[in-house]
C-alpha cells in the first residue's frame, strides 16, 4: 500500500524501549515482546487481558453499563499493564495522537473521515473516552487475540492528563496538539505546568515522528523547539475573518519568550492568531498548512481555501464556528504526515471532509419528541464562549438549559464559569433552567450576568430539569443545552432512552 | 442622602492577574452596589498604567499563575508607592492568591528566582512540593461579634506566614488555607483583605461584599447609614452547596469512599503513577488530606462517591 510505504514494516523498526518511561509493574521492562525468552507467557498475559477486556465490553454493553468505551481498558491494564505497549508493537500500522484542550474529537473525526476516503482502515476512540481506560479500550477492541489490529491507522485522542503515560507505549507516527487553553486547571495546577508535560513528550519523540503544532497559538507553537521531531505548523492566514482584540478569556498573550504583552495583527479564536511580539521579535512561524480564505458557506458551517505541501484545496466545513476551520486544519496536517491529500482527489477530500458530522454534544441537533434540543458539551470558558457566540447568531429568544456538575472528568473548580461572557447571553434569555451537583454554583453564576433568579428554575436532577426545560420551550423553537461533560452524557442517556437520540457509540 | 453615592473602583491587571474566574468579583461588587441604587465607576490598570489610587474606594487584585505573577511584580514596582500610601489611607483592598503574595514582602518558587512584593502586608510565601488544591471553608470574625463564613477554592503552592503586622482573614474549617499548618487563611491589614479564595470569593460570600462596599462607603461618607439589605437566596445556597462541599472533603469516611472509588475507577494522574496506587487510601483522617492534596492527585478526596460512580460509564 503506497500509503505505508515511508516506512518499513513494523517488525524491522526501530520501536525505542518502553524502558525510559516504564508502565507501573511492567513484567517485563525493556525487553521487547519479541525476543523475550518469556515471549510465551507474555503471549499468553496478553491475550488473557485482550480476552478479558473484549468480555467486558460486551458485558457492559449488554448490562447497559454504557457504551463499554472505558471498562474494557481498566479490565485489560489489569490483567497485562503492558497491553497498550504490546498492542502498538504487535500491529503494522500507523498511529495519530491527537492531544489539546478543545477539538480533540472533532478533529479526530475529520482525520478518520479523510484516511477512510483514502482507502485506510481506522482504529479509533471514537466516542471521545480520551483518558487511559478509554485509549486502551479502543486498541483492545480492535485487536485480535494476539494484539494485531487489522488497520492502517491507530487513531487516539488523548486527554493532556495521561500523554506521558501513552505517547511512549504508543510511539505514535504522528503527534497533533491543537490548542491550549484554560481548561480544568484545578486538574492539572497550571496551564504552563501542563505545558511542560506535553513538551517533556514531545522531546521525547524519535527524528521518524512529525509533531503537527497549531502556529496560531503562541504557547503551543514554541513547543519543544530542540525535539528531534519534524515539525509542522498549521494556522489560519485569512485577515479578513479574525477580530481585531483577544477576548476576556484569551489565555496566552504574553510572549512566551520575554513576557512582553503579545501584538496581535488579527485574532481568530481566543489567543489563537497572528501574533508579533514587540519586544524580541518572536512570531507567528511560517504555516505548513494554511486556510487562506474563509467564506461562509450556503449551507451550514464555512467555505475554504486551504494551502498544503501537497497543493491547494477547496473544502467545506461542515460544522459551524471558527474553531471548527482549527480543527479542519489541525485534521489536514496531520492527513500530509499520512500522505493523504496526495492520495486524495481534492474531490474525494470534499467530499470526506464535507461529509463530517458533529460529533455528539457539539451542537448536536436531536428531535425530542415535538421539541427541538440543541446540546452543547462546554468544558471550558473558550468552548463555552464559542458555542454560545453559534446559539447567539441564530434569530429569536433563547431557551437555555445549564448543567454543571462537580466530577472527578468534569473537575471540582468551577470558577472558570465566571470568565464565560454569559452577559452576551442573558439579555437574548427566554427561559433558564440551571441543573447538576453545581447548580446553585450556575443559578449564581448568572444571576450575577443579570438573569432574574426568581424565573430561573433550580433543578439539581438532570432528568427533571431537562422536563422542566422542554415544558418551557415552545415546540418551533430550540431549547440549547450547555452542559459540562458529565451532565452532557447524562442528559444523552435520558434522551436515548427516550428513543430520541441513538447510543453514543453507535454513533 | 440628596447625592448619589459613588464607589469608585479600581481593577488592577484585568487581562495579566485573571485566571480563575476571579472578575466575578468585580461582578459582585458592581451589581451589589447597583441593585442598591449606588453608581459606580471602573477603572482599569495594567501594566505601566498607574491609577489614581488617592481617588479610588476599592482596589482588586487578583490571582495569576508564576509568570503572570513575575510580569505583575516587575511592574507592580512603579505602583507601589501611590498603592501603599493608599493602604495607610484606609482605601479598601481585596487581594486574591496572587495578589495576596504581592501585596506581602516576597514569593518565592520552588524553582526559580525570588519574586518581590511590595511588602505592605507583613507575609512571607515560600513554595512547596505540593499544590494545595480543593475547596475551603473558612470562618470569619471582621467586626466584633459578628462571625461569619467564607466559602471558595484554592489552588496555589505557596506557604504563607504571617508577620506580627498582619492578622489572618480567618480560620481554616476545611482545607489548607495559608500554609496548610497553622490553621490561618488569608491576611488583614487596615482595609486590606487577602486570600487564597478563588471561587470567585464575593459573589458566594456577599456578607464579604457588602463588608468591603461598606468599609468604602464609610470611609468617603461618614454620614452614609448601613447598606440596604438584598434578597440573597441564591447567593445563600451556593455557599451553603460550597460548604458541603468543603466539608465533604475534610470528613475521613468520605476521603476514604472518594480513595476507593478513585482507585476502583483507576483515575489518570497528570504527573505521575502514583495515583493509581492504592497508598492513597492511607491518607484519610482530616489533617492528612489537609497537608496531603497532592499534584499528582488532584481530585484528592473531592468528589462524592455517587458522582465519581456517575462519572463515567461503568
Amino acid at each position: 500500500m503506497p500509503l505505508l510505504d515511508r516506512r518499513p514494516i513494523a517488525g524491522s523498526r526501530p520501536r525505542r524501549s518502553s524502558a525510559t518511561r516504564p508502565v507501573v509493574a511492567d513484567p517485563a521492562p525493556g525487553r521487547s515482546p519479541g525476543k523475550s525468552p518469556d515471549t510465551a507467557s507474555a503471549q499468553a498475559r496478553l491475550a488473557l487481558a485482550l480476552a478479558a477486556g473484549k468480555a467486558a465490553g460486551a458485558a457492559s454493553k449488554v448490562l447497559r453499563f454504557g457504551g463499554g468505551t472505558s471498562f474494557p481498558g481498566r479490565v485489560a491494564r489489569w490483567v497485562d499493564p503492558g497491553v497498550l505497549q504490546k498492542v502498538a508493537a504487535a500491529s503494522d500500522l500507523r498511529s495519530v495522537v491527537v492531544t489539546g484542550s478543545n477539538g480533540k474529537t472533532t478533529t479526530c473525526r475529520i482525520i478518520a473521515a479523510l484516511a477512510e476516503a483514502g482507502g485506510l482502515e481506522v482504529v479509533q476512540n471514537r466516542s471521545g473516552s480520551n483518558l487511559l481506560q478509554g485509549v486502551i479500550s479502543a486498541a483492545l477492541l480492535g485487536a485480535d487475540l494476539r494484539g494485531r489490529l487489522d488497520a492502517q491507522l491507530l487513531l487516539l485522542e488523548v486527554d493532556e492528563g495521561v500523554l506521558a503515560k501513552v505517547v511512549p507505549d504508543l510511539q505514535p507516527d504522528t503527534f497533533l496538539v491543537t490548542n491550549i487553553f484554560r481548561d480544568q486547571l484545578d486538574r492539572f495546577g497550571e496551564l504552563y505546568s501542563m505545558a511542560r508535560d506535553i513538551e517533556a513528550v514531545i522531546e521525547e519523540l524519535p527524528a521518524t515522528a512529525t509533531v503537527v503544532l497549531n502556529g496560531d497559538d503562541p504557547l503551543v507553537a514554541s513547543f519543544a523547539p530542540t525535539a528531534k521531531a519534524k515539525r509542522l505548523y498549521f494556522g489560519i492566514q485569512d485577515d479578513g475573518a479574525g477580530i481585531q482584540l483577544p477576548e476576556h478569556a484569551a489565555d496566552t498573550i504574553r510572549c512566551v519568550q520575554c513576557q512582553h504583552p503579545l501584538t496581535y495583527r488579527v485574532v481568530h479564536v481566543s489567543h489563537l492568531g497572528d501574533y508579533e511580539c514587540p519586544e524580541c521579535g518572536n512570531a507567528r512561524p511560517g504555516l505548513d498548512v494554511a486556510v487562506t480564505a474563509i467564506q461562509p458557506s450556503q449551507r451550514t458551517g464555512s467555505e475554504i481555501t486551504v494551502e498544503t505541501p501537497a497543493g491547494t484545496l477547496s473544502l467545506h466545513v461542515p460544522l459551524a464556528g471558527m474553531h471548527n476551520i482549527y480543527n479542519a486544519a489541525a485534521a489536514l496536517a496531520c492527513a500530509t504526515t499520512l500522505s493523504l491529500p496526495q492520495q486524495l482527489e481534492p474531490s474525494d477530500a470534499r467530499r470526506a471532509l464535507g461529509g463530517v458530522r458533529p460529533a455528539f454534544g457539539r451542537l448536536e441537533e436531536i428531535r425530542a419528541g415535538d421539541r427541538r434540543v440543541m446540546l452543547a458539551f462546554v468544558k471550558n470558558p473558550t468552548s463555552y464562549n464559542t458555542t454560545m457566540r453559534e446559539v447567539l447568531r441564530q434569530p429569536g429568544q433563547k431557551h437555555i438549559l445549564a448543567a454543571h456538575s462537580n466530577t472527578v472528568v468534569d473537575g471540582e473548580d468551577f470558577a472558570w464559569l465566571w470568565d464565560v461572557d454569559l452577559e452576551q447571553l442573558v439579555p437574548q434569555m427566554a427561559s433558564l433552567t440551571v441543573s447538576g451537583t453545581r447548580a446553585e454554583e450556575v443559578a449564581l453564576r448568572f444571576k450575577y450576568a443579570g438573569a432574574n433568579p426568581a424565573t430561573m428554575q433550580v433543578i439539581p436532577d438532570r432528568a427533571a430539569a431537562l422536563d422542566m426545560a422542554l415544558a418551557g420551550t415552545p415546540s418551533a423553537e430550540p431549547l440549547c443545552v450547555f452542559a459540562g461533560y458529565t451532565p452532557m452524557r447524562e442528559l444523552r442517556n435520558v434522551m436515548q432512552h427516550r428513543g430520541w437520540v441513538p447510543p453514543f457509540w453507535k454513533e | 442622602m440628596a447625592q448619589v453615592p459613588v464607589v469608585r473602583v479600581c481593577y488592577l491587571y484585568p487581562r495579566l492577574l485573571s485566571v480563575a474566574g476571579d472578575r466575578g468579583n468585580l461582578f459582585a461588587l458592581l451589581q451589589r452596589c447597583a441593585w442598591r441604587g449606588i453608581d459606580y465607576t471602573v477603572a482599569e490598570a495594567d501594566v505601566d498604567e498607574i491609577p489614581n489610587f488617592s481617588e479610588t474606594d476599592i482596589v482588586l487584585l487578583h490571582g495569576g499563575q508564576d509568570r503572570e505573577m513575575t510580569a505583575a511584580a516587575r511592574d507592580m514596582a512603579a505602583k507601589a508607592g501611590p498603592l501603599t500610601e493608599a493602604i495607610e489611607n484606609d482605601t479598601v483592598v481585596l487581594a486574591v492568591c496572587a495578589g495576596y503574595q504581592l501585596l506581602s514582602h516576597y514569593y518565592a518558587p520552588v524553582s526559580g528566582p525570588p519574586i518581590q512584593g511590595i511588602g505592605v502586608l507583613d507575609a512571607m510565601t515560600e513554595g512547596g512540593k505540593k499544590r494545595f488544591i480543593g475547596h475551603v471553608a473558612v470562618e470569619c470574625g471582621l467586626s466584633p461579634g459578628q462571625r461569619h463564613q467564607l466559602a471558595g477554592f484554592e489552588n496555589h503552592s505557596g506557604r504563607t506566614w504571617l508577620g506580627k503586622g498582619a492578622e489572618p482573614l480567618g480560620r481554616v474549617i476545611a482545607g489548607a488555607g495559608n500554609n496548610g499548618q497553622d490553621g490561618t487563611e488569608g491576611a488583614r491589614y487596615r482595609e486590606v483583605y487577602a486570600t487564597y479564595l478563588h471561587g470567585p470569593v464575593l459573589p458566594k460570600n456577599p456578607w464579604l461584599a457588602d463588608h468591603l462596599l461598606a468599609r468604602a462607603l464609610a470611609r468617603r461618607y461618614p454620614d452614609f447609614g448601613p447598606l440596604a439589605p438584598l434578597p440573597d437566596h441564591t447567593e445563600s445556597q451556593a455557599q451553603v452547596a460550597a460548604l458541603r462541599l468543603a466539608r465533604h472533603q475534610a470528613s475521613g469516611w468520605r476521603a476514604a469512599a472518594a480513595a476507593i472509588s478513585r482507585f476502583a475507577l483507576q483515575r489518570p494522574a497528570p504527573v505521575s503513577a502514583s495515583a493509581q496506587r492504592p497508598g492513597g487510601m492511607a491518607r484519610s483522617p482530616l489533617g492528612d488530606i489537609v497537608d496531603g492534596v497532592d499534584a499528582s492527585v488532584p481530585d484528592q478526596g473531592l468528589q462524592m462517591p455517587e458522582a465519581a460512580g456517575s462519572a463515567e460509564p461503568r
